[in-house]
């Protein structure tokens, strides 16, 4: 359990990344570039394989993170560096949690549910992220089937009633829409980010970066394809449809009889949702814990607290999603490339240079 | 404290250990006129054995007064020599009678102990239609005989311990040596030595001891009533323990999936046994699952349900005077009273009963208005549901009930956090180096063939992965 | 050590916490919870003009209790009025305590009033709405949609049930009535075409039906002008006619021939009927087999070419016939030639409806803005008018 496998990073890459990207996302990119949505997430998943390929070359050595800067840097600026990127996964793991909280008023309930009805959500949180990050490795064996299961089974309910014509002409959006939809999509895209914190968790195996680059894009493509689904659905009303990958398959025409039997696909996906919108701030626990030594109790401590300050920024952000939204992936949304896409080659650069001197 | 080898001096000694009103002393003299004194407990001890097979042959006795010739006159198989008191009294506690006589500074222990057993019979858990039908009993010589006759091999190992500081209670580790992990036999020997406890009544007391986690909600050790099925774990890699006094023997590691297997499946086509393991882990999703699901339906998420379902629940549910989940709550209480009820009540009376439950508690309880009708399918299809898989009712029930308050509470989504919540406990844990939910997290595919599919006999060549079996394959091809 | 003896009893005592919290909601069992005795189960809604805003005629399902003899659905209608739906919707709860909830609202009817400005206006409300299924049956009626969802079905418990019959898919493959959901409507509104349709209803009394109807009656609160006397007469529902929006107002009407030839243009129908002439005598001929499309050629004049092809059998013949000719489905080709021109017809006289009315049913806005920006650019303004009809239809036999 001390370690993740190299199985369970291509899963977490190819069935559990993707899967966040089906609440909000779609209607923000419809909102951006209208029927061009799918062209800012091949893009997105096209630059993030190549950060995540670099990012898992970075694990050659088997060290962690802060060792790996500290090797070549000194313990210093290996902790800023190690420091500031768990402020980042901090910062990034906002979005996915109101995200979250919406999702779980939105679909749970008939009725707008109170706010402690998402209370419960950060005991699961200060739980999970008392535990060692490496302990998502079979968190991700068992998500993965969960995932893909879940994503099939909506995608099978949705893609009949889809009018594929409704994403063309390419390109209508123009170059300011996809522009708009590529800058902030950024939000969205911070995986590479993820695995920086796993360095040292998992050994490099032969060809390892290729193939967890390939398994991105493989989640990469289910995702565009459930774009292109959403918005031969929904066409030019998908701005409006929040919480995307509950929306779709509502319209299957079995559901007469049988009631709402997506929901079980739908439940399926929140599950594997839930485990990844703790993972930021496990991460972000992980580099406190790299920069600072493993203490006892830390991580639990860390983990208590920061699901209270979690708590407290979703009860007072309660009705201001949109303002925070904007803010973290329209004014902010510089801080992802270069947390997510420039890092990961930045320090597989460094860790070049250090190996011709070691040499 | 030793024997001096003078008789009364000895006797006296000896009953000052012992001073129980059972433990009895005959005294007989021989022909040659030597003193004997057999002291034994009263009701473990076969008397008539004693008579056939030590006293009879002794009372003609003309050799001299050393161990090694009197012995060579006792008949019994069962026979040795101790000085130390203590040891002796420990040993007719046991049930063997022990021999003094004059001018010896040993005793002869002899093995005439009674033995109560009950016969072998088909445990009443553990059951399968087709397959042996025997199950293991409270004695632990034929519990390891039954084990001994099915693996004819020198590998396999029974290495005997005595835990419990009053009942000294007899365990048995059972491994087959070069397909069990060392590490593995040394860490169960290490636990179980290190047990300080008072009386071992019954096996279920050293699982709290071999777990790693003592107060998790969940299995950690595998438990079995049947030879069968102990001897295939054992032969798979485990540790088996086998316990004087109980009938259900241990097994270490302990997967998840073995609860969802059953002998049977081994004896019926691979398709079948695949159908049934998935319809036991859809029986109890249903039991887990369902009434929290119909709870949260009907208090926060009323889409769940098709829109005649919901006409029809709401009007079952229109006078009942109590909410839904505190309604569902009652039900569940009810059904859980019942069943400890006929589990523990005679026979006869359990008959009664069934009829008062059903008829009167149930028809009775609809028709005055208490609870309604969906309540009380929803909670007999759940019951149903939780005997598919036996072997973990305890924990299933349990589950239930946290299922239902978490829905009464929060919800659906309450339902989904408490899934998430068990299933990072159940990732996490271990026992005795190997994952609870392998072969599924961390995946084993391998072992997938024996998980919830049931692949063809041919194709599990290989002993179970998880396990580190040091000798991996069982089955070679020609 | 002392802290360290505290902490290994920390996880202890959070359980308990956790426990006591955990049975205090279950309890209390008020978390912003509405159950299923405080709700109103919306089963259809109908939104009509007044001086002040809107009235909003929501039919609740009512449950019947546990009897199982009774069966069906009984139901109660309750008239709100507001300035906009969201009040109607407000005023709802204030009348009678129970919380509406959307989430099985199958059917949204527009009173003909409210048809004729931009509907969106006032459906934004249940676009918005999270609860609400936005797969819900859409349509116009005839008159008020309060003396529709109010009136007695002669053939189901609940008038909306029965409406809702008229659009099942079993109709819709007749030819004979043509959905639309919310979402769809939406879509076409937000859609470069901005046109739409949806069936119209419209109601007549029925004598000597079966008795159905369960409504428990009907309420009007926010003081609704009554809720008419419909409900002592049964009454049966039909949806033949097609009302056209463009920009979200109702703008024509297509006739039931109309109706049936944008279905054929659509390929929907499998079982529908029509009339053709055999010397001079009505002949009724079954659609087995419909494929059809629109298709526009920007070569030159902008043609938009509506086909249709249909293979049939002879379904009912106006003359007396010999029991050969009964056994036989096949169609003479003089049938043929007339059901071609029939339906020549029918789709013409679709073509001159939607043109009339500018309503591009035909969704040729959208063909051309899908195949070519920069033609969708060059002609947006003026493709309704220019472009010319190029409509041929194929009828075969079923051999």
């Amino acid at each position: 359990m001390n370690k993740i496998s190299e199985r369970q990073i291509y899963f977490f890459l190819a069935c559990i990344a993707p899967v966040a990207k089906l609440i909000v996302m779609p209607a923000r990119l419809a909102g951006y570039c209208g029927n061009d949505l799918w062209l800012p997430a091949l893009f997105q998943f096209a630059v993030q394989s190549l950060a995540v390929f670099c990012a898992l070359l970075l694990a050659k050595r088997g060290k962690s993170l802060y060792d790996l800067l500290a090797d070549r840097t000194g313990t210093i600026f290996a902790k800023i560096v190690v420091l500031l990127v768990g402020a980042f996964l901090l910062f990034a793991g906002i979005l996915p949690l109101l995200e979250q909280k919406l999702f779980v008023q939105g679909v749970f309930y008939d009725t707008l549910p109170s706010i402690l009805s998402f209370a419960p959500f950060f005991l699961f949180l200060a739980y999970l992220c008392s535990k060692p990050l490496a302990s998502y490795g079979r968190v991700f064996d068992l998500l993965a089937p969960i995932a893909l299961v879940g994503l099939a089974g909506v995608l099978l309910f949705s893609v009949g009633n889809a009018d594929y014509g409704a994403i063309l002409p390419v390109g209508a959006s123009g170059a300011r829409g996809l522009l708009k939809g590529t800058a902030y999509s950024f939000a969205w895209f911070y995986d590479s980010a993820l695995l920086l914190m796993m360095l040292g968790k998992f050994d490099y195996k032969k060809g390892m970066a290729w193939k967890g680059a390939v398994c991105y894009l493989a989640g990469g493509a289910a995702v565009v394809f459930f774009l292109v689904v959403f918005y031969g659905i929904f066409g030019g009303t998908a701005v409006n449809q929040f919480f995307a990958f509950t929306k779709t398959s509502k319209y299957f025409s079995g559901f007469t009889v049988l009631g709402r039997v997506d929901y079980l696909f739908i439940f399926l996906l929140s599950l594997a949702s839930s485990f990844y919108t703790a993972l930021p701030v496990s991460g972000a626990i992980e580099s406190i814990v790299q920069a600072f030594g493993q203490k006892k109790y830390l991580p639990t401590l860390l983990s208590v607290f920061l699901a209270a300050g979690y708590f407290l920024l979703t009860y007072l952000l309660d009705f201001r999603f949109g303002d925070v939204m904007r803010a973290i992936a329209e004014q902010a949304f510089y801080l992802f490339p270069a947390f997510a896409l420039l890092l990961p080659p930045l320090l597989l650069f460094l860790l070049i240079g250090g190996k011709h001197e070691t040499a | 404290m030793k024997i001096s080898g003078n008789l009364q001096k000895d006797v006296a000694a000896f009953k000052k250990l012992l001073p129980a009103e059972d433990i009895l002393s005959f005294d007989f003299v021989s022909q040659k006129g030597l003193a004997f004194t057999v002291l034994f407990a009263d009701p473990i001890t076969d008397k008539e054995l004693l008579g056939e097979q030590v006293i009879r042959p002794l009372l003609r006795y003309e050799g001299t007064p050393k161990a090694e010739d009197v012995g060579k006159k006792i008949t019994s198989p069962e026979k040795r020599t101790e000085s130390d008191l203590n040891k002796l009294s420990e040993e007719v506690l046991a049930g063997n009678p022990v021999l003094f006589f004059e001018g010896m500074d040993e005793a002869i222990i002899v093995g005439t102990k009674k033995v109560f057993v009950r016969a072998i019979a088909e445990p009443s858990t553990d059951v399968a239609v087709k397959g042996p039908r025997e199950g293991f009993i409270e004695d632990i010589k034929i519990n390891t005989s039954l084990v001994r006759r099915r693996l004819k091999t020198p590998e396999l190992r029974m290495d005997f311990l005595n835990v419990g500081r009053r009942s000294d209670t007899f365990v048995a580790v059972c491994y087959l040596e070069g397909t069990t992990p060392q590490k593995t036999v040394d860490e169960v020997k290490q636990k179980l030595k290190e047990i300080d406890i008072d009386i071992v009544p019954d096996s279920s007391y050293l699982t709290h001891f071999l777990a790693s986690r003592p107060y998790s909600l969940l299995k950690q050790i595998g438990t079995t009533e049947k030879p069968d099925i102990f001897c295939a774990k054992i032969a798979e890699g485990r540790v088996g323990i086998l316990v004087d006094g109980s009938p259900i023997a241990l097994t270490a590691p302990y997967l998840l999936v073995e609860d969802f297997q059953s002998s049977e499946d081994y004896f019926v086509p691979p398709y079948r046994a695949t159908f049934t393991r998935v319809l036991r882990l859809l029986a109890l999703l249903v039991a887990i699952y369902l009434p929290a699901f119909y709870i949260a339906a009907q208090l926060f998420k009323l889409q769940l349900f098709p829109i005649k379902l919901l006409m029809t629940i709401s009007g079952s549910i229109r006078d009942i005077p109590f909410s839904p989940s505190l309604e569902m709550l009652l039900v569940l209480f009810v059904l859980e009273v019942l069943n400890e009820a006929s589990i523990r009540m005679p026979k006869y009376v359990g008959m009664a009963l069934s009829v008062v439950g059903a008829l009167v508690l149930g028809e009775t309880a609809v028709s005055a208005g208490f609870v309604s009708t969906p309540a009380i399918i929803i909670i007999a299809f759940s019951g149903i549901g939780l005997y598919a898989v036996p072997n973990l009712i305890e924990q299933t029930s349990v589950l239930r009930l946290i299922m239902l308050l978490v829905a009464g509470s929060v919800g659906t989504y309450g339902i989904i956090l408490a899934t998430a919540f068990l299933l990072f406990y159940l990732v996490t844990a271990e026992n005795l180096g190997a994952p609870v939910l392998a072969p599924f997290s961390p995946m084993v595919g391998r072992d997938l063939r024996d998980s919830l599919v049931k692949y063809n006999l041919g194709s599990l060549e290989t002993r179970p992965r998880t396990l580190k079996s040091k000798n991996k394959r069982r089955l070679k091809h020609e | 050590m002392k802290l360290h003896k505290f902490l290994k009893t920390v996880p202890m005592k959070l359980y308990l916490i956790l426990l006591a919290v955990i049975l205090f909601s279950f309890f209390s069992n008020d978390f912003g919870l509405v159950d299923i005795q405080k709700t109103a189960i919306i089963l259809a809604a109908g939104v009509d003009k007044t001086e002040e805003g809107f009235s909003l005629t929501s039919q609740i399902a009512v449950p019947k209790g546990s009897d199982r003899a009774q069966g069906g659905t009984s139901s109660v209608n309750i008239t709100t009025q507001g300035e906009t739906v969201s009040d109607c919707v407000t005023a709802l709860f204030g009348k009678t305590g129970w919380v509406p909830k959307l989430v099985f609202c199958d059917l949204i009817v527009l009173g003909e009033e409210a048809a004729k400005e931009d509907v969106i206006s006032y459906l934004n409300y249940f676009l918005r709405n999270e609860y609400m299924p936005d797969n819900c049956l859409l349509a116009v009626c005839e008159g008020k949609a309060e003396k529709l969802i109010t009136s007695t079905s002669a053939i189901d418990d609940a008038s909306s049930l029965a409406i809702e019959k008229l659009f099942s898919d079993a109709a819709e493959k007749s030819g004979k009535v043509m959905t639309n959901t919310l979402k769809d409507f939406a879509i076409d509104y937000y859609d470069v075409g901005k046109s739409s349709y949806l069936p119209y209803v419209k109601m007549s009394p029925q004598k000597g039906a079966i008795p159905g109807g369960d409504s428990v009656g009907s309420g009007s609160a926010g003081g609704s002008g009554g809720s008419g006397g419909s409900e002592s007469e049964e009454q049966i529902y039909t949806a033949e006619e097609t009302a056209l929006f463009a920009e979200g107002k109702m703008v024509g009407k297509l006739p039931a021939e109309q109706t049936l030839a944008l279905s054929l243009l659509e390929g929907n129908v499998l079982a529908g009927t029509f009339n053709a002439k055999e010397k001079g005598k009505p002949v009724t001929l079954t659609v087995v087999r419909n494929s059809g499309g629109v298709s526009l050629d920007m070569k030159g004049a902008p043609t938009a070419k509506l086909t249709v092809d249909v293979t049939c059998r002879l379904c009912c013949r106006g003359t007396t016939a010999p029991i050969e000719d009964i056994s036989s489905d096949a169609v003479s080709p003089e049938i043929l030639e007339d059901a071609k021109n029939v339906l020549k017809g029918y789709i013409e006289g679709l073509w001159n409806t939607c043109k009339e009315a500018k309503c591009d049913v035909l969704e040729l806005k959208r063909k051309l803005y899908r195949s070519s920006l920069k033609k969708y650019e060059e002609w947006e303004e003026f493709l309704l008018t220019s472009v010319r009809p190029d409509i041929s239809a194929d009828v075969k036999s079923m051999k």
